[in-house]
């Protein structure tokens, strides 16, 4: 009896540790196809400006840090690294034994050649600001490099996510014009095999990657242009991975073969659609008004008629998985009636009995644009139109090619409200789109916005690097742009991957799901693809 | 003979020259700038895009701009693209194949499929043949190519999987031998021709239709007839050389289409051709992409013309002695 009892007791609380299934074990092999709308144009870190190239020199090129699944900052291809003197010296500790894909180390020297790279007037990069406020970069030793700043600046770490580039093979090149575009040679987890422009461009695990080597053998980024034929594409299993439209989500993904074939993941898009208003418009100075119309406007609404509900009412700049959102600001209730109240304060009533507001014997009357080729806004232009109509706000819409939308209109401030989408870093550091310096033509700042406040914030939320204060001032930015509604913020849209169901591992996380794509793996029955690269 | 052409080809030059003035004029004119695409990116900040203009010469004026891009090309230089800063010769030789082999495949498939239907056609005017062949061609002629492009790719791709749904080779293409290469190719460029071939059936048949109208009208036809000749002689030895005069010309008209890729074409089934080359480079506002090809198409309009009446004039004596008088 005795025994059997044991027996017993030991059966279980092992069984709960058995699964159910046995759990296959990652093997090498297949190809991850992926399907992209445009190509990549320059394959070098501090040149890649759209995204079909930072796709693809993310998996060549590593930073000294990146992103964790939870949104912290962890090293990368830096080991360690220490901030001193109140932010002005950070100093970076690189990994041991990196190589490069020819098999050169990578030290820091390379770092320091990145650096001059990014700041020299003569190469073409579009990203030069972030690294303006740099005084010095030295190099101790082969892996330590201590860089100096004129002032704290803590978005700086973020801007070291930057893809180290090899001075052993660039140096003495014209970077804007070197072979090594169409050529790259990183220390990534992939390393680059071919690229047929307009078509394809293939990669090959790195056997030396410093994690582990990535059990996927071949990436394949396809370029498919025309979002129907992504769409019968993965219907024919000729892409593994691509993102969805939320129509495409929601209504045509449900047939018994896409569920078998594919996984579909949501995860929150680091970004906000907004409509903004001309501050200097003397009827959009006022806040009551701002105010007014966002409680007009039924988010949530929107969100389900525009996106079928695949995102998140915004209720500021940033999303509600990031550490700057503030839990404890509250969405505006969706409330005409006290819009109304609001407007009648301000002066705005329909004293003629035509059906919208005036004042001043001038009707409440604005044009909303926003840029052509983009669907989903121009619907969300026409539920904001229908909405503020019931309070008596005749609303325009005029949709504007993009380069005389933004060069005409934007720049030159002549708009009334905009319909438009920010997306962001994952640092909150917002002083290029809300500080009161960066209204010149050009600039993000478009609105006029200008508030002190914000301003000190925006300031002391650059120039601290400790965590918990930090998330003390953003959250006390999210609070005054709530209030002060420079933009109406409507949602934060789902980004909305599917991937073919033969990929294991592959966990959603707050940054996505690409982040440990070096653990996907194929079980070996399941492999589609056989062949290795060349 | 020789002069009438000397002076046809002298007067190509000046209208060359007025061609990219105006198109150049056209395109800066139109707002935005080659650095808008890293515009709107808060990461990138105003002093950076300005610094990028600079440095592709941007700043200066527009006819310093025109007068620098001449003198290159004057020494067939067509500079370099700003989107990745290659060559553009290379990035026009690159996609240049695709779009030769389709233009040419498809437009050797109209030949062969319109002419005899127009011939036909032609020999009983309004009889059933005719009707029928009027209904199909126009049926082809007025539907959206690229909503057919679609329907064929869902039918023939994702029902029956008989073809693949878009692009130019397998995946593993590159390690297939020679020959299967080339079947590869064919077999995924199939639909695209086919399809390009069956919606521009109409305006060939129908000319060749009219034309042989207008041939099978004239005495020696009749002649041919009455000395008693079988009917096919009829067309296709007597009326047939006389009735393929008009082709003449629309051929040479077509040279500048042989290198202008369709983008609806090209973007549907992802073929990286010229269409979608100069559809990107507008977007992109790639200056020196779009001059190039602004040029050449229309070197190759030019010369189509000048090759089409010199052609004419050989084919038909009229023309030649119009041109000694």
């Amino acid at each position: 009896m005795r025994v059997w009892r044991w027996v017993l007791v030991v059966a279980l609380t092992v069984l709960p540790v058995v699964p159910a299934f046995p759990q296959s074990e990652p093997v090498t092999g297949d190809a991850l196809v992926v399907g992209s709308i445009g190509d990549a144009s320059r394959l070098l870190p501090i040149l890649a400006s759209d995204s079909a190239s930072g796709d693809i020199v993310g998996l060549l090129f590593n930073g000294l840090v990146k992103y964790s699944p939870q949104l912290e900052i962890v090293g990368d291809l830096a080991e360690s690294w220490t901030v001193e003197q109140g932010g002005l010296v950070l100093t970076f500790t690189l990994r041991p034994n990196l190589r490069w894909h020819d098999g050169a180390p990578v030290t820091a020297e390379d770092v320091r050649f990145t650096y001059q790279k990014l700041i020299d007037p003569a190469v073409r990069t579009p990203f030069s600001s972030s690294y303006e406020l740099v005084e010095s970069v030295e190099v101790p030793d082969s892996r330590t490099i201590r860089i100096r700043y004129k002032e704290p600046f803590s978005p700086a770490l973020e801007s070291w996510m930057m893809g180290i580039i090899p001075k052993h093979l660039l140096e003495g090149q014209d970077l804007n014009t070197t072979p090594f575009l169409r050529h790259p040679v990183g220390h990534g987890p992939y390393r680059f095999v071919r690229w047929k422009t307009g078509e394809l461009i293939e990669l090959a695990a790195n056997p030396d990657y410093f994690e582990h080597r990535p059990w996927i053998d071949r990436y394949l980024y396809r370029i498919i242009p025309d979002q129907a034929t992504m769409f019968l594409e993965l219907l024919t299993a000729g892409v593994d991975l691509s993102g969805l439209t939320p129509l495409q989500y929601q209504r045509q993904t449900d047939t018994a073969f896409v569920q078998r074939a594919y996984q579909k993941f949501r995860y929150p898009s680091f970004g906000f659609t907004y409509m903004g208003y001309n501050l200097a418009d003397p009827r959009f100075s006022d806040v009551r008004v701002r105010r007014a119309i966002n409680q007009a406007i039924d988010k949530q609404a929107i969100l389900d008629g525009v996106l079928f509900g695949l995102g998140a009412v915004a209720t500021g700049p940033y999303p509600k998985e990031s550490w700057a959102y503030d839990p404890s600001v509250v969405p505006a209730a969706y409330d005409p009636p006290a819009a109304k109240a609001l407007l009648a304060e301000a002066g705005w009533e329909d004293r003629d009995n035509d059906g919208w507001l005036d004042k001043d014997g001038q009707p409440f009357r604005f044009t909303l644009l926003t840029n052509q080729g983009n669907e989903v806004r121009r619907q969300v232009c026409e539920l904001v139109q229908e909405q503020l109509k019931t309070l008596g706000i005749d609303v325009k819409i005029r949709v504007l090619e993009w380069a005389t939308f933004v060069h005409e209109f934007i720049d030159k401030r002549r708009f009334e409200a905009v319909l438009l989408g920010w997306s962001l870093s994952r640092d909150p550091d917002l002083y290029d789109l809300f500080h009161s310096s960066k209204t010149k033509e050009g600039e993000y700042n478009f609105v006029g916005y200008n508030s002190p406040e914000v301003d000190a914030l925006l300031i002391q939320g650059r120039q601290t690097f400790d965590q918990a204060q930090r998330q003390t001032i953003y959250h006390q930015i999210h609070r005054r742009l709530a209030e002060d509604q420079p933009y109406t913020f409507l949602y934060v849209a789902d980004a909305l991957p599917i991937i073919s169901s033969r990929f294991r591992n592959v966990v959603s996380s707050p940054i996505g799901i690409g982040w440990n794509m070096i653990d996907w793996y194929a079980p070996s029955r399941e492999q589609r693809y056989r062949r290795m690269s060349r | 003979m020789t002069g009438y052409l000397l002076r046809r080809t002298a007067l190509l030059i000046p209208v060359a020259l007025l061609v990219t003035v105006i198109s150049f004029g056209i395109m800066h004119l139109a707002p935005g700038t080659p650095t808008d695409a890293a515009s709107f990116n808060p990461k990138v900040s105003l002093e950076a895009r300005q610094r990028m203009a600079a440095l592709y010469g941007l700043d200066k004026p527009l006819r310093v701009q025109y007068a620098a891009w001449l003198g290159r090309i004057a020494r067939f230089d067509f500079g370099r693209s700003f989107v990745d800063d290659r060559p553009v010769t290379e990035k026009i030789i690159e996609r240049l194949p695709v779009t030769l082999v389709i233009n040419i495949a498809s437009l050797l498939l109209i030949f062969l499929i319109a002419v005899p239907l127009g011939v036909r056609s032609a020999a009983q005017p309004g009889g059933a043949f005719d009707r029928w062949t009027t209904l199909l061609v126009f049926l082809g002629y007025s539907t959206p190519s690229f909503w057919l492009a679609l329907l064929c790719m869902a039918f023939f791709g994702v029902q029956l999987r008989w073809l693949p749904v878009s692009g130019l080779h397998s995946l593993d293409a590159d390690g297939f031998g020679l020959l299967h290469q080339w079947l590869d190719m064919a077999w995924h460029l199939l639909l695209p021709i086919g399809i390009a071939a069956f919606v521009s059936l109409a305006g060939l048949s129908r000319y060749m239709r009219s034309s042989m109208i207008g041939v099978l009208r004239q005495d020696y036809i009749r002649t041919a007839r009455a000395k008693g000749l079988p009917e096919h002689r009829v067309l296709y030895q007597h009326a047939l050389r006389n009735g393929l005069l008009p082709l003449i010309t629309i051929l040479g008209l077509s040279l500048p289409d042989l290198i202008g890729g369709s983008v609806i074409a090209e973007t549907i089934f992802s073929l990286p051709g010229m269409g979608r080359l100069f559809y990107d480079a507008v977007m992109a506002r790639d200056y020196p992409v779009i001059m190039a090809l602004v040029t050449i198409g229309a070197l190759l309009t030019m010369l189509g013309n000048l090759l089409a009446d010199a052609a004419y004039a050989v084919a038909d004596p009229r023309i030649r002695v119009g041109g000694r008088e």
